[in-house]
């Protein structure tokens, strides 16, 4: 499903988050926002899922605007959007249910894709007695079970342990190859986003102006991302970390 | 869940002790009293025993518990209702929480007289005062959760769809509930006072609240101290029994 954002402005109250922004993301495309806390990119987001509404601007999806949430475009939270009163089953299963499935063949499809992100054994357990990246899983499994057209992340994995967070990186990049939906990743994980996307997109400070777009193209990947070094180098640069800081003797005499 | 156990017994064990501090207390007032101001505790169980074979004791309990059981029903269903609407509702909820705030205040005793007038001599003043007692602050308690409901649950449960209706099941009404669980206890804490002290003044049919009156008017000390006693045993048998059982029940997901 192709999104539109055309001459979109937000603002709330004085503060203008996002000025006037414009771009198209191609149906089927994942795209990567990357930038500093704050400055915006989260609010794209959750226009795009509808949650939000623009000051000014139009914004489409598959031609339409986009006025409420629809299960066609799904978000993923950063956490606790599981409902800690219902099993991992259930939360997986209320997708459906929401969209008026019957119970049984909810319960039915949840468990298969419980088990799509290997959480078989794990259906009746509550979120709080399972590992953060498990209620990840589940929160993956609880986005693709209504087969969205556009998914909608909101730094999914931010709140995870470096190693939990490269394993769910590559569930999801599976999930993402067999269901193609057209994706939209918030992160604040330069790795991350050039692992997952096609294209990224380098946000600044407030109000959100693009700085850079590097194109990847589709290409399959793996977590070794020497090949994208440069580009790597050149997002942390922009982003304002000095790169060039530290020479490998200077972090060694640290070290020592 | 071993820790729970041991709380479990710590907390029975605390409650025996309570109970034979106030029994040896009382005791301890008889000893000095002369026997028609204050009887023994044994001859205060022989009374209870001797209710305890009589039809008529139960004819009062049963008439106490099906007001009380209305009462205390349909102030928990409105004041659910009105908790949930009112918490939704950004307009109006600062205003019906300070009307709320004011009415409580008021004892609920203080209606009888108003509603003896209204509703004639009969059930309905008594089960009214003991629904007006419980009423608010189970209104409160929900009003006050459902404000306090996760920003995250809402949004997420918007993404995938869910109508108004599923909303209020699926997530308002589970997320509230441990607040309600625990306004419903103090809810029931008012209703009992107010059911007791309403049979007390009305005097209408068979009741613990009247036959305790007509004791005191007789001047019959033991039928004085039974009564208190049995009042006594209700309470805390239905709030540490029956409503810890359900609220364990309910909130089985935390106890995991």
């Amino acid at each position: 499903m192709e999104l539109q954002f055309s001459q979109v402005t937000k603002s709330f109250g004085d503060l203008n988050v996002i000025k006037q922004f414009d771009t198209t993301i191609r149906n089927g495309e994942i795209v990567a926002l990357v930038g500093p806390s704050g400055c915006g990119k989260s609010t794209l987001l959750h226009m795009l899922a509808g949650l939000q509404q623009p000051t000014s601007g139009t914004l489409t999806a598959g031609g339409a605007s986009v006025a409420k949430p629809s299960p066609e475009r799904t978000l993923v939270f950063q956490e606790h959007a599981l409902y800690p009163w219902m099993t991992l089953l259930d939360n997986v299963a209320l997708a459906l249910e929401f969209q008026d499935k019957p119970r049984k063949t909810s319960l039915a499809e949840a468990r298969k894709w419980l088990s799509r992100v290997k959480l078989e054994g794990f259906e009746d357990y509550y979120p709080h007695q399972v590992s953060g990246g498990m209620r990840q899983r589940c929160a993956l499994a609880r986005a693709f079970i209504a087969r969205p057209k556009v998914l909608l992340l909101d730094e999914p994995f931010g709140a995870l342990d470096a190693l939990t967070r490269m394993t769910l990186q590559s569930v999801l990049k599976d999930l993402i190859e067999e269901e193609r939906p057209t994706v939209v990743l918030v992160t604040h994980d330069v790795d991350e986003a050039l692992y997952l996307a096609d294209r990224v997109m380098v946000f600044s400070q407030r109000p959100a102006t693009v700085l850079r777009e590097v194109e990847l193209g589709h290409i399959p990947k793996t977590h070794d991302l020497t090949a994208f070094a440069d580009v790597r180098l050149e997002v942390l640069h922009l982003l304002g970390i000095d790169t060039d800081e530290h020479t490998p003797a200077d972090s060694q005499g640290e070290t020592a | 869940m071993n820790n729970s156990q041991t709380t479990g017994v710590a907390s029975k064990r605390a409650y025996v002790a309570a109970i034979a501090i106030i029994l040896f207390f009382w005791q301890v007032a008889a000893w000095f009293l002369p026997d028609f101001l204050m009887p023994d505790v044994p001859v205060a169980l022989q009374r209870l025993w001797e209710e305890l074979n009589s039809g008529e004791f139960y004819e009062g309990l049963g008439n106490s518990m099906s007001r009380l059981g209305i009462g205390y029903g349909a102030a928990l269903f409105f004041g659910i209702i009105l908790g949930l609407v009112g918490g939704t509702l950004d307009m109006v909820r600062s205003t019906l929480k300070a009307a709320i705030i004011i009415l409580q205040s008021i004892p609920s005793i203080a209606w009888v007289p108003l509603f003896l007038i209204l509703m004639g001599f009969g059930n309905m003043p008594i089960i009214v005062v003991v629904a007006i007692g419980a009423f608010f602050p189970t209104a409160l308690s929900v009003m006050n959760a459902t404000e306090s409901v996760e920003k995250v649950h809402i949004s997420a449960a918007r993404v995938m769809g869910a109508s108004k209706m599923q909303m209020l099941k699926r997530v308002y009404f589970p997320a509230v509930t441990p607040e309600l669980i625990t306004g419903a206890q103090l809810a029931f804490g008012n209703a009992w006072r107010a059911l007791i002290s309403a049979e007390m003044i009305v005097g209408f049919s068979a009741g613990l609240g009247k036959s305790l009156a007509y004791s005191g008017e007789i001047a019959d000390m033991t039928g004085v101290m039974t009564n208190i006693l049995v009042i006594a045993i209700l309470a805390a048998v239905i709030d540490q029994v029956i409503l810890e059982r359900i609220k364990h029940r309910l909130l089985r997901y935390q106890y995991l």
